[in-house]
């Protein structure tokens, strides 16, 4: 801290000799003069003074016939002069500190935190619909006014909150993770259950109506499983009226499935000539430069990596350096091995069980078989399941006056 | 004196010396320097002289209240 100080406000260093150096020392040290680095080399005393004091040496040295020299200047005040010479240098630091300021003025990074179910180019859209967008003026930005705009255009955001550090506006959002439950339409008809497949009942739990089918029944695709009008009789058994209402139930129904899959004999492979071209492109917001390009191969694919220095990330600037790699390839045909086959249609038949699993159904029997037909590998498989069934459909309503008939 | 616990030096006008191993000494209540070359240092205070001997001796720095004087000190002397 002395140090920096005795720079801002520049010291030298000087050569004392002739009658009285040690009065010379003393009379500084009684005026308020500070003198450091005092060494002594025969004669002839070298020590540091500061610049305020050099100026009030005058009446001291001619008091103690003293011969003072300067051998060297340090600080600022010899510094800035020069520097003033370099007239371009300076404009430069002027203009280095004028951009600075200036461009701190702007939005320069948009980050999107807690987005799952949103993608990012939807909520760039919705940005740009906001007049949100890198490059902005941080004045125009109302974040308060923002919040409320995601909040109210996207109804999944349960929590959102929008924060500007220096340049970069960082926000984050919380979905809803929680599944949206449809609303059940409350209807006075009444819904009865009916089944999605033909198959066998094997598990019923009835939480309202009547049942219509019992365990071990056989039924169709279609039928009524559980019906949404529970009969109200009379004292004397007969039937005064329906009261409908909405059936519910678990019902586990056991069924067959059949899968089928087929698959070529042959196929085309990507085959890698290994002949590759490189061009580098820079990017500087969402402006890609880069040097025109003919059309490298006859059949080609391109890889492209993007990478921004952690300089520019961190100084949140919209530049950055990529590579286009050209990689020639030839379409070879080939021909599924046995073994190559059974593993791809397998992979196929996983992918099917795995959907079936997730829809809650428990395989019982599995019969699975791979052919050859005219067209090529066949895989073909049937299932015996147990699968949770019941669609609603509306409920036929009865015309009580004609039943009373009836039942009279 | 002693009641009022001021402290002595100033009263008595007596030199005050720290000394720091054998290359480093602070002192205050001098008056001025009367001799400086590079193996002795001679001191004038208000009511003695005190006088630094040894090699390669330099003075850091110099005020008014107080000097710092580094080098090889082999001796402090009272004349």
């Amino acid at each position: 801290m002395i140090e920096l100080l005795k720079y801002l406000k520049g010291y030298l260093r000087i050569r004392v000799w002739g009658f009285s150096p040690e009065r010379f020392m003393n009379l500084c040290s009684n005026r308020g003069i500070l003198l450091w680095d005092i060494r002594r080399e025969g004669d002839v005393y070298y020590m540091c003074i500061n610049l305020k004091g050099f100026w009030a040496l005058r009446p001291i040295v001619r008091k103690t016939g003293t011969r003072v020299a300067v051998l060297e200047r340090y600080g600022l005040p010899f510094f800035l002069p020069g520097l003033m010479k370099r007239k371009v240098f300076v404009a430069g630091l002027f203009l280095a500190v004028f951009f600075w300021f200036w461009s701190s003025r702007y939005v320069w990074s948009i980050e999107l935190n807690g987005n799952y179910q949103i993608t990012r180019d939807v909520f760039d859209s919705f940005l740009e619909d906001c007049h949100v967008m890198i490059g902005m003026e941080k004045e125009d930005l109302d974040i308060e006014e923002l919040e409320k705009k995601i909040r109210r255009q996207f109804p999944q955001i349960t929590w959102a909150s929008a924060k500007l550090t220096g340049t970069r506006l960082a926000i984050d959002i919380k979905e809803n993770d929680t599944p949206v439950i449809p609303e059940r339409e409350e209807k006075q008809e009444g819904m009865d259950l009916v089944s999605e497949y033909a198959g066998t009942v094997v598990s019923m739990i009835v939480r309202s109506g009547v049942p219509a089918v019992a365990i071990g029944d056989a039924v169709e695709e279609g039928s009524i499983l559980v019906e949404g009008k529970i009969p109200i009789y009379n004292d004397d058994a007969t039937l005064r009226e329906y009261h409908y209402v909405t059936a519910d139930a678990d019902i586990i129904l056991e069924h067959r499935v059949a899968f089928q899959e087929t698959l070529p004999f042959d196929y085309i492979k990507k085959v890698y000539t290994g002949r590759e071209k490189k061009k580098v492109y820079l990017r500087l917001g969402s402006r890609q430069l880069r040097l025109p390009q003919d059309r490298p191969y006859l059949v080609y694919d391109s890889l492209i990596r993007e990478s921004a220095p952690l300089l520019f990330q961190k100084l949140s600037i919209p530049a950055a350096l990529g590579t286009y790699t050209y990689r020639e390839y030839q379409n070879v045909e080939c021909r599924y091995t046995r073994e190559e086959a059974k593993e791809a249609l397998n992979e196929k038949l996983i992918l099917f069980l795995t959907s079936l699993k997730e829809k809650g159904v428990q395989i019982i029997e599995k019969n699975v078989k791979i052919d050859i037909n005219g067209d090529g590998w066949v895989l073909s498989g049937e299932f015996l399941v147990r699968e949770p069934v019941g669609k609603s459909a509306a409920t036929e309503i009865s015309d009580i006056g004609e039943t009373q008939e009836n039942g009279q | 004196m002693e009641s009022l616990k001021l402290p002595k030096d100033i009263l008595m006008g007596a030199l005050k010396v720290t000394l720091t191993g054998s290359h480093e000494a602070w002192i205050e209540n001098y008056r001025g320097i009367l001799e400086y070359t590079e193996c002795q240092i001679l001191l004038q205070g208000k009511t003695c002289q005190v006088c630094f001997e040894g090699s390669r001796l330099s003075i850091d720095y110099y005020t008014n209240e107080d000097m710092k004087i580094s080098g090889c000190i082999a001796c402090v002397r009272y004349l």
